[in-house]
């Protein structure tokens, strides 16, 4: 009940923040027209598939994803900057119930907004008369989920042990990590060497990996990257979960 | 007499400072009583300890006859907490942080927009009530903060220095809201400002250096010191010490 009542709240203190839409829905939706635009300038004998709707579509959902990183992370630190939090910590709520109001109307965002851009992105592809698998763009929104997840835990770990000035600095290197590394606007499978296997060894790439996997219907090669960023996001978590306890019990003392 | 606190050789220290040493204490139900103390004296501190906010080093205190470690989940219950800055949800309307409070502390949805509805009109809100936390006045939002602890109906009321940067008639009309809470449930109140002290309290308990140095009504520690105000009287004590 507790939890819930906070995450409604949260939710409402998000969704009034008018910046929230422009990052979480604006930026991925105008990088996909942008990319889009690109990808229609490049010519065909260059042989480049990195911007092609399959690829890009899901790589993009994808990405906005990081944009809800960033406001799990700002939501949180500014609740423990004020005496807000205070006020919390005096009232019968437990850690799992801040826990859960901040990853429950957090996850139900990060959805909306990755069901946005693969809608975006298929009215992008019937307009340039390419062929829609509704069933795959359907089948992409529920594989990004731990993906999501993995955002919304860096969120909750970065806004629980860093401050509001200091953490949306540190979120801004994992959304241009995610970016770079995760293969979004770069090709990370046409690399070799150390730049590969660092790419390889983070989970960002393989979210977009199985995204772009399920967007076009590869479903038997979904499940490696699919698992291994499952395992990812279930660390991670399980570290904000306990890294935002012991700051509970800090921001007390 | 029935006490609403009772302290007994609390104690916090942060390292190897002592914010508040060994301390006794007995606060009377329905009584408004004031720490009053300069900055450092421990009287946040105390109030932090009694609010579950900081483990005790040392001692034992029941609040309302709960133990404040031993029977923390009760001592929330019943009691509650206005701090010195204004705890309040910024994008939530003065109506859905009321609901939201009433709500964490138990109340079903209806019953808490009853309350809420209930504390608008206790608190002279309807003009802002559907307006956003983040954009009231210092003292709308002083005002908001309290309704904020009171509509979890309280036996005990903490309210750590709540006029703090308010402008004269803010604080005038929080005097006003407080004053017609006296009898009703016990308040613990922290203040700088002396007239404030004098004007609201029962009882005063002066802190200085961590320790409680005096104790009793205006008048007794008036009386005591020798002095012709509340200010002279605190002036007396606090320096004694020094």
């Amino acid at each position: 009940m507790r939890m819930k009542v906070f995450g409604m709240r949260t939710g409402k203190e998000v969704l009034r923040d008018p910046l929230s839409y422009i990052f979480c829905l604006g930026f991925p939706i105008v990088m996909l027209l942008i990319m889009t635009l690109v990808n229609a300038a490049i010519p065909a004998e260059a042989n480049m598939t990195l911007f092609s709707s399959i690829k890009l579509v899901p790589g993009i959902a994808g990405f906005g994803l990081t944009f809800v990183m960033l406001f799990t992370c700002l939501q949180i630190s500014k609740d423990r900057g004020g005496s807000f939090m205070i006020r919390l910590y005096a009232s019968p709520m437990k850690s799992a119930d801040f826990i859960g109001g901040y990853t429950i109307p957090m996850l139900i965002i990060a959805m909306a907004q990755v069901t946005v851009s693969v809608m975006a992105g298929m009215i992008v592809m019937l307009i340039k008369g390419e062929s829609i698998q509704f069933l795959n763009s359907l089948i992409t929104i529920p594989v990004l989920i731990p993906s999501a997840l993995l955002f919304i835990a860096f969120g909750l770990l970065f806004g629980s042990s860093l401050n509001e000035k200091a953490a949306p600095g540190i979120c801004s290197i994992i959304i241009t990590a995610s970016c770079m590394l995760g293969g979004i606007f770069m090709d990370v499978d046409a690399l070799t060497g150390g730049f590969k296997t660092v790419c390889r060894a983070l989970p960002f790439y393989h979210g977009i990996d199985a995204a772009r996997k399920a967007f076009s219907g590869e479903f038997s090669g979904l499940w490696t990257p699919l698992a291994i960023v499952s395992i990812y996001a279930f660390v991670i978590y399980l570290l904000a979960v306990f890294v935002f306890h012991k700051k509970m019990q800090s921001d007390k003392k | 007499m029935e006490y609403a606190i009772k302290i007994s050789g609390l104690s916090k220290k942060f390292g190897d400072k002592e914010a508040v040493k060994p301390m006794e204490l007995m606060v009377e139900k329905g009584y408004l009583f004031s720490l009053l103390g300069v900055n450092g004296a421990g009287k946040t501190t105390t109030i932090r300890m009694l609010t579950g906010l900081t483990a005790p080093t040392a001692g034992d205190a029941w609040v309302c006859g709960h133990h404040i470690v031993k029977e923390l989940s009760q001592v929330k219950k019943v009691s509650n907490v206005s701090t010195q800055d204004t705890a309040v949800a910024g994008n939530l309307t003065v109506f859905e942080n009321l609901v939201f409070m009433a709500e964490i502390y138990g109340r079903s949805k209806s019953e808490a927009i009853c309350d809420a509805n209930e504390m608008i009109k206790d608190f002279s809100m309807q003009e802002v009530k559907n307006s956003k936390a983040k954009t009231l006045s210092g003292g709308w939002q002083r005002r908001l903060s309290i309704a904020m602890a009171l509509i979890t109906k309280p036996e005990i009321l903490f309210l750590d220095e709540p006029t703090l940067g308010l402008d004269v008639l803010a604080r005038k009309e929080l005097w006003k809201i407080i004053e017609g809470l006296k009898g009703k449930i016990t308040m613990v109140l922290t203040t700088h400002y002396m007239e404030e002290a004098q004007k609201l309290s029962d009882k005063v308990a002066v802190m200085v250096d961590g320790s409680v140095r005096a104790i009793g009504t205006v008048e007794e520690l008036k009386e005591k010191t020798g002095a012709s105000s509340l200010e002279d009287a605190f002036i007396t004590i606090a320096e004694e010490v020094r």
